[in-house]
Order: structure tokens, then C-alpha cells, then sequence
């Protein structure tokens, strides 16, 4: 089964069209790395996805889980099991990461008609994915993301991601600003959610993520198109020749 | 000019024959002070939009109209005590009156029934009474017209907070609060202020003595038919230290005025305070602190929040005069608007006549971030309750200003209720 359906794709964005007819499907259980240069549209293809205000589809269409994903609102999206690890988490003055994990896993549950879960339950179902991040129980007290290191940040995505058990995650840029160990261990985190159920879309502009979160399909972005695609080994073919030369083999 | 003589007039002979009615003492001397603030209130008249200081809110215009309609008394509207979980020694003052138990006054405090004011007052009521809080046109109404209130002196430093809870069923009520806080002494002193109609004029005098420490937090409910205004002057001495905490939810018309008078060397004020308002209430809060020796510090941190067709107002002055070095003083002031009929204005400003001294302040009026909320939805939460919780976040740095659990637990609730009346009336 198709998780996701992605057909000839054109994303306008403040008046300037930055996908340009992105065609791409993903089954359910697969993990699929796209590959681009800054600019290509990899990024607004994730706000895309993720049902950003100001990212207007123009032409062609994303089907998920075989149904229209256009007239879904961000929070609609969510709660039918997409999940965007974001490449610049936000900073939440005020809002302790404990309680924003809480109002976030309730609202979702709420949404699918499920039962909310108490305090005791939901601190327990953080601690639990907190300690296989290696996020210390400080950190859950803090605002969120407030004063967090570019590390810290990406493992709390993980750990959202962990806690909200989506269907289809995508991660967008999830290694950059990592040094190696950090690397590690969110791809361990990652890895630890593949699952026959779920799907995942990993953007990266370096392939030093793909040897820790090794894909099925790696897809290379470049000017809002897809412009080559293949298995694992065109990562390492990318990383060997530049996406410049990667673009002349595809003319 | 008529318009003006009639409002103004009419407060004078409804307080006139009230009082009559109450056969309320009249002490001989207070007989020229109170000859006095009659004359001012007569001669300034009630603010209108022409004086600086009211530019954003106009008094005259909402008590045109309200207060010369006479109408029947209501039945006070039943209240909900926002520090009902604060253990605290309660007195209700109702359309200014009160009634001062004899005993269970905690320990340190002596209470006097303003109402009662006569020539038995004891000297540090008279001594005090009118001569802190400025000449202006209300404060003076408030002394001319005063229909009661409480006056309280605190000799050593008392544990259980004192809570006064304002309640209002009469068309116009002007009331005092005087407060001295002898040499060493501490008080939490909580206010509420309830729903209520009609004008209600409260000026408040407080006095800390050196080395005093008064905690201050006050709480106005929304009262969308009432008109409140409150003045507070303030003698801050040597090593003295306030804080105060001000959230309201709004008024028809709501102005918090503050004049801190930081008279003594190391004299402190903190203030923080949030305006979370909806429908088309009105709040305003103005500052002014008076650095007038060295080594006095001030600290203000304000966040107003305004939806539906509200406007939310922060003026705060700064005075730094010659010879207060070493003067450490810091403004906040933050404003979100909830749709585009809201409104909020924020007016810092600084005045520094002394050489050596540390001054910040920022302002800064601006939607709730779109980052921000997109990333709440992302992760599943609707639309209204990611605003709620960014809201939330925005005001929780001013509850976590507020050092007592009880109290800050209470604020928290009380600005959490407002908010969701707020979003409630964006549409």
C-alpha cells in the first residue's frame, strides 16, 4: 500500500513557484531519503506536507494514505499520524516542554476519539522515550526548546516523534548542526522507529546521515524536480561527484 | 463646559446627600483639607483625552452618561474570590465600607474604619491621611467624597497575608486605602476587585518605612459595566522594598495608576502586572517611579493581552533625578493583539538627570509568532489551543514574578480564566 502519493507537484511560495512538478511515491514500511542542494525545494516540500499557511499548491496533488491531503489543516494532519521533525524547532518561551508534550499527545488523542491520558501515564511515556535519547529530566522542565543546543533541539524532535508513534515521519534536515556522536544517536532513535507500519521521508543535504539511517530509495531534488533516483549507492555516487555532476549525468 | 459641570456636580451632591443620609462624622481637621480637594477636583474637572498623562483613555467620556443616570441598586453580584486558596485574614469592603473586627486582627497590625473618620483618628492617620498620594483631580475626589475605607499601620513583620475584597453595588463610591508599614515591618497584602457597576474611585496611600517590606497583588476582575479607577501613591524609604502585582481583566474603563516615590538611599520597586482583556473593555496602567536618592533600584515587567474590540494601555515614566547615582532602574512592556479591532499602546519614558546610573527598557506590540503556532498544529494542537498555550507561555513570565505558591497559583487561574474569555471574543 502507498503511504504516500506525490504527483507532478507545483508549490508556489510568496509568488515564486519553488516545486515545479515533484512526482514521488512512498509505501508503507519504506524509508526514502531525498537528496538536493540548498535552494532545490527540499524544505518546502516538508512545509508542504506538513500543511504550512503560504505554501500553495498550484498543480498536481499529494494523496496520503491513498486520501487528498490538500484540505487538511496542520493539526489534522497530525493527528492522522504525519509527524515533521523540523529542521529549526521553535522556541517556546513559557510553556514547559513537560506540559507541551501532555497538551500535544491529548490534543491528538482527543482528535482520534481516544481516551486522554493523566499526568502519571504521560510523564511515565516521556520518561521512557527520554532515557533512550539520553534527555535528561531537567531539560522536560525547561521551556521548550528555550536555551536548548542544536542537539538537544533535534533529540526533542525525536522524542516527539518517539512519543506520537506517527505513520509517516519526515525529517527534514535532521542532521544538520550534529556533530557525530549526537548524529548517532538520534539516527538510533530514528532506526528504532522503523517499523512495517510506518513510512519515512528523510531530507538531507549530506549523505553522512544515510550511512546511519540507511534508506530504500534515495531521491535527488534539485530546482523543484526530482532529478535522479535510486538505492542507497546514489547517495555515496552524490557524494562522490557533487550534485553539479551529478545534474550533467541526468542532462 | 455645561456637559463638564453637571458630571462633576452631580458626584459632588450624590456623595452630599449620601452622606446626610449616613450622618457620617465629620472631623475638624480634615474640615480645610477636604474644602481643598474639593476645590481641585472642581477646577481640574474629571481627565478628559487633552491631558498627556490620559491620552488613551478617556475617563470623562465613559462617566458622561453612566453616572448622572441614576438608577436602582443591584443586588451584589455573587463574586468568585480569586484568592479563595490563599489562606489569608479577609475584610469584604463594600461600596467603601467595611467592618473592622474587633479581634482576630493578626498580630503586628492595628486596622482603622475609615468610615469612621473623626477627631478621635488616631496620629498616624492623620499624619498620613491625604498627604502621600498627588493632588490630582480623581485622588483628590477620592478624599473629597470618601465614603470609607481602611487604614491599617503593620509594626513587625505578619505571616498571614491580608486580603481586602472590593465589592461595588452603589452608582459612585470614592474610597481610601492608607497603609504604613513601620520601620522593619512585612505584609502580603492581596486586593480583589470584583464584577460591580458604576464608578468606583479608590485612591490608595502607602507608606513603607525603612527597611519595610510590602508585597502588594492585585487582582480586577472583568467588570464590562463598571468604571474603576485606582491611585496609589507610594513613599518607598531608605532599604524599604515593594512589590507589587497588578492583572486585570478590564473594565468598561480600568485605570491603575502608580506614583513610587523612591525616597530613601537602596529604596526598591518591583512591579509586573498583565491586562488580559476581551470584548470592548478597556484597561490602562500607568507608572511613574521617582528615583530620588542613589542606590534605588525599580524593576516593571508588563505583558497586556487584547482580542475582540478591547484596547490595553501601559504608560510608564521613569524619573531619574540629579544626584541619585548608582540608580539601577528596568521597564519591560510587551503587548499581543488578538484581531485587528484590538488595540494596545505602550508609552515608555525615561527621564535622567543623574550621571551614573543603569537604565533599559523595551516595548514591543506584535501578533503571537506564526512559527510558533505552526509548530503547535504540526504537533497536533488546534488552532485556538495552540494560540491559548502561546498566550499562556507569553503571560507566564509575569506569574513566575510572584514568589508565594498560594499567590502565584491564584494569579495563574485568574489570568488563564481571562484568557479564555478573551479568545472566546476573536473571531
Amino acid at each position: 500500500m502507498n503511504m504516500l502519493e506525490i504527483e507532478n507537484l507545483h508549490v508556489v511560495v510568496q509568488g515564486q513557484e519553488i516545486l515545479k512538478g515533484l512526482s514521488l511515491v512512498i509505501r508503507t514500511g519504506e524509508v526514502h531519503a531525498i537528496m538536493g542542494p540548498n535552494g532545490s525545494g527540499k524544505s518546502t516540500l516538508s512545509y508542504t506536507l506538513a500543511g504550512r499557511e503560504g505554501y500553495e499548491i498550484t498543480e498536481g496533488r499529494i494523496l496520503y494514505q491513498g486520501k487528498n491531503l490538500a484540505p487538511l489543516t496542520p493539526e489534522e494532519r497530525a493527528t492522522r499520524g504525519m509527524f515533521l521533525a523540523f529542521q529549526y524547532p521553535v522556541e517556546i518561551p513559557g510553556v514547559t516542554t513537560m506540559n507541551f508534550l501532555k497538551t500535544a499527545l491529548n490534543a491528538q488523542r482527543r482528535a482520534r476519539g481516544e481516551k486522554e491520558l493523566d499526568a502519571m501515564s504521560v510523564l511515565k511515556s516521556v520518561r521512557e522515550a527520554a532515557s533512550a535519547l539520553n534527555v535528561p529530566e531537567e531539560m522536560l522542565r525547561r521551556a521548550l526548546n528555550v536555551g536548548f543546543s542544536g542537539g538537544e533541539k533535534k533529540r526533542l524532535e525525536i522524542l516527539q516523534m518517539t512519543l506520537f508513534k506517527p505513520l509517516l515521519a519526515i525529517l527534514d534536515e535532521t542532521d544538520s548542526g550534529l556533530d557525530i556522536d549526537a548524529l548517532k544517536l538520534v539516527a538510533g532513535g530514528v532506526n528504532a522507529l522503523r517499523a512495517p507500519d510506518r513510512a519515512m521521508l528523510v531530507i538531507t543535504h549530506y549523505q553522512r546521515l544515510l550511512d546511519y539511517i540507511v534508506p530504500d530509495r534515495v531521491h535527488v531534488l534539485d530546482k523543484g524536480r526530482i532529478v535522479a533516483e535510486g538505492g542507497k549507492e546514489l547517495a555515496h555516487e552524490l557524494e562522490a561527484k557533487g550534485y553539479a555532476g551529478l545534474a550533467r549525468d541526468a542532462a | 463646559m455645561n456637559e463638564r459641570a453637571t458630571t462633576e456636580e452631580f458626584l459632588l451632591q450624590d456623595f452630599a446627600a449620601d452622606n446626610a443620609s449616613r450622618a457620617a462624622p465629620r472631623p475638624s481637621w480634615l474640615d480645610e483639607r477636604r474644602r481643598r480637594a474639593v476645590q481641585t477636583f472642581r477646577d481640574e474637572g474629571i481627565p478628559n483625552r487633552r491631558i498627556e498623562q490620559w491620552k488613551y483613555t478617556d475617563l470623562r467620556g465613559a462617566l458622561e452618561g453612566q453616572v448622572a443616570a441614576v438608577s436602582p441598586k443591584q443586588i451584589l453580584h455573587s463574586d468568585r474570590n480569586p484568592f479563595a486558596a490563599v489562606s489569608a485574614f479577609q475584610l469584604s469592603i463594600a461600596d467603601g465600607c467595611s467592618q473592622v473586627p474587633s479581634s482576630q486582627i493578626p498580630l503586628g497590625i492595628e486596622m482603622f474604619d475609615l468610615g469612621q473618620l473623626d477627631d478621635g483618628a488616631p496620629d498616624w492617620v492623620r499624619q498620613n491621611y491625604g498627604e502621600v498620594l498627588s493632588r490630582s483631580a480623581m485622588g483628590e475626589a477620592s478624599l473629597a467624597m470618601m465614603r470609607g475605607g481602611i487604614a491599617m499601620r503593620v509594626t513587625a513583620v505578619t505571616t498571614p497575608p491580608v486580603h481586602l475584597g472590593f465589592l461595588q453595588e452603589a452608582n459612585a463610591v470614592h474610597c481610601r486605602l492608607l497603609l504604613v508599614m513601620e520601620p522593619g515591618a512585612s505584609l502580603v497584602l492581596l486586593e480583589s476587585h470584583g464584577k460591580g457597576r458604576g464608578l468606583i474611585n479608590l485612591g490608595v496611600e502607602l507608606v513603607l518605612e525603612p527597611n519595610a517590606q510590602l508585597t502588594h497583588v492585585r487582582l480586577a476582575d472583568s467588570a464590562p459595566d463598571a468604571v474603576q479607577v485606582e491611585e496609589i501613591g507610594m513613599r518607598v524609604a531608605r532599604d524599604a522594598r515593594y512589590r507589587g502585582h497588578f492583572s486585570h481583566k478590564g473594565a468598561r474603563l480600568s485605570r491603575l495608576e502608580l506614583a513610587i516615590e523612591l525616597e530613601g538611599e537602596g529604596a526598591e520597586a518591583e512591579l509586573s502586572g498583565a491586562i488580559v482583556l476581551g470584548g470592548k473593555l478597556h484597561a490602562d496602567v500607568t507608572t511613574h517611579i521617582d528615583h530620588m536618592a542613589g542606590k534605588t533600584v525599580s524593576r516593571q515587567l508588563f505583558k497586556n493581552v487584547a482580542g475582540g474590540n478591547s484596547r490595553a494601555v501601559y504608560q510608564g515614566k521613569i524619573t531619574v533625578r540629579k544626584g541619585a547615582d548608582g540608580s539601577d532602574s528596568r521597564q519591560t512592556a510587551k503587548a499581543v493583539l488578538l484581531g485587528t479591532r484590538a488595540e494596545a499602546d505602550l508609552k515608555p519614558e525615561l527621564e535622567i538627570l543623574a550621571d551614573d546610573v543603569k537604565c533599559a527598557h523595551g516595548a514591543a506590540v506584535g501578533d503571537l509568532d506564526a512559527d510558533s503556532l505552526f509548530y503547535l498544529r504540526s504537533r497536533g494542537l488546534p488552532e485556538n489551543e495552540a494560540r491559548r498555550l502561546l498566550i499562556h507561555g507569553f503571560l507566564e513570565e509575569v506569574v513566575l514574578e510572584i514568589d508565594r505558591d498560594d499567590v502565584r497559583l491564584a494569579v495563574r487561574d485568574f489570568l488563564e480564566s481571562g484568557l479564555a474569555k478573551a479568545l472566546e471574543s476573536v473571531s
